[in-house]
């Protein structure tokens, strides 16, 4: 695994050189030494902040460091400590809470199509030959009997609610299903389609 | 290299889908690889009377714009081997597809099926053109109506001026005891106006809107008299000789009746 590199940039105070804590100070001057001698004269004069992450340089360390850059025609600035703003932990979730969502307050009808990237909400019916794509989850607050694609972005995980589920065809990511042939019994509550075991299945929806 | 067939009217609702659905079911059924086409774009009505649109994935707009492979597009039928659908998109315009595009997919798919069988959507403008390009031939459908006649006439006139002169004549929803009355238009005074080959007379039978509602072809009813018109059309078109129903003759009874002087036009 390579280490971590120190990060030089420029701000309105002048250079500052960001030291990750997983550096020992040795690698710290390496580094330096290195970059500053790969760009000879061009910091030449500037002054240099230096930030340790999450720790306290001890004073013989920031003397290593004010002797390195100062080779270079460099002023040593301030030192200071910086904490690194925490990384995203799960992006999926993240970019899931930061997806958009389309609400469609009328009867989709038959030839009607929408295609979002988010989630669609459709406070109405969706009728048969119309069609909802989205890269989100579909919430229909009425009867779903046209086609529905959830996750068309390949979201296995994206969903479709309808108050009356009865779809020509579902679609969830690269999941297929279509409605049975002969007549089924209609369904009497709300119910939730997913994909469980890698098809789409369809179970009544209770909350809590 | 297959044929290629348009079921056409010119007038709406005179039976078109139904025609189409039909025959294609009625040509499978002789043992012929057949292809049925909706060109009603924007307005699909075929794979509902097939009963095969939760079927439906990609559509006759996806292949003409190369989205995906005509072999994609296809649906098998579920009940009728050898019989395939290439749906319309239902969420477009006319206009996604133009004569041209509709003349090389009407070829290649010439190259696969004995049939293929274009459901042409109603009126005269783009969807039409694109409907008839590439075809062979042509169904007319009309019904012994004035106004259908005409608008069927109207058609013909416009397949002559392009080129399509194998038409054929079916007449629907005939209905005898009003044609015994004289009420409605019969086979001969529609072929006075429309001189064309009469290939089929289908009487109007209550089982069609079940059928079509169900999305089981007539044909496959043993029972359904329109059934029986229809697949007697699709061995005439195999060239099969086949007599006429004889739809103005009745019932027994209502022929002794004829036969004695009472009742009836004749």
């Amino acid at each position: 695994m390579s280490k971590e590199a120190c990060i030089i940039k420029g701000t309105r105070e002048g250079l500052s050189i960001l030291i990750p804590a997983s550096l020992e100070i040795h690698e710290v001057i390496e580094q330096l030494r290195a970059r500053l001698h790969a760009t000879q004269h061009f910091f030449e004069g500037a002054v240099v902040n230096v930030l340790a992450e999450n720790r306290a340089l001890k004073p013989a360390e920031k003397r290593e460091i004010a002797k390195a850059v100062e080779e270079f025609g460099l002023v040593m600035g301030n030192n200071r400590i910086y904490k690194p703003e925490p990384k995203a932990v799960n992006a999926v979730n993240e970019n899931e809470l930061l997806e958009d969502t389309l609400l469609i307050r009328r009867t989709l009808r038959s030839g009607q199509r929408v295609q979002y990237d988010g989630n669609v909400v459709v406070l109405g019916d969706v009728n048969p030959g119309a069609e909802i794509v989205c890269s989100g989850d579909i919430l229909v607050l009425g009867s779903l009997r046209g086609v529905a694609h959830a996750g068309c972005n390949g979201n296995v995980r994206a969903t479709v609610f309808a108050l009356r589920l009865e779809p020509t065809q579902l679609r969830i990511a690269n999941y297929i299903s279509r409605s049975p042939d002969e007549d089924l019994p209609q369904p009497v509550g709300p119910e939730l389609a997913r994909v469980t075991d890698n098809m789409i299945q369809i179970s009544a929806y209770s909350f809590g | 290299m297959g044929k290629a067939i348009v079921v056409t009217s010119g007038k709406g609702g005179v039976g078109k889908t139904t025609t189409t659905a039909n025959i294609g079911t009625g040509l499978a059924l002789l043992g012929k690889k057949v292809c049925v086409v909706d060109a009603d774009i924007g307005l699909r009505n075929l794979d509902v009377v097939m009963g095969l649109e939760n079927r439906i994935v990609y559509n006759i707009v996806d292949v003409v714009e190369g989205y995906c492979r005509v072999k994609q597009a296809l649906i098998k039928d579920k009940r009728v081997d050898n019989l395939f659908l290439l749906p319309a998109a239902q969420t477009r315009q006319k206009d996604a597809v133009n004569p041209e595009q509709m003349r090389d997919l009407i070829s290649e798919l010439k190259n696969d099926f004995d049939y293929v069988i274009v459901d042409c959507p109603a009126g005269i403008e783009h969807g039409f053109q694109n409907a008839i390009a590439g075809v062979d031939m042509a169904l007319i459908v009309s019904t012994p109506e004035v106004s259908a006649v005409r608008d069927a006439d109207r058609i013909v006139g416009i397949l002559d001026s392009q080129g399509i002169y194998d038409m054929f004549l079916v007449i629907n929803k005939i209905r005898p005891d009003m044609v015994r009355k004289g009420d409605m238009m019969d086979i001969d005074d529609m072929n006075d106006i429309l001189a064309l080959n009469l290939i089929g007379v289908v009487p109007d039978d209550e089982g069609i809107i079940v059928s079509t509602n169900k999305g089981e072809p007539a044909v496959l009813d043993k029972r359904s008299p329109a059934g029986q018109a229809f697949r007697n059309i699709s061995k005439r078109i195999e060239g099969v000789e086949v007599p006429f129903m004889n739809i103005s003759d009745g019932t027994m009874i209502e022929r002794f009746m004829r036969m004695l002087g009472v009742g009836g036009k004749r």
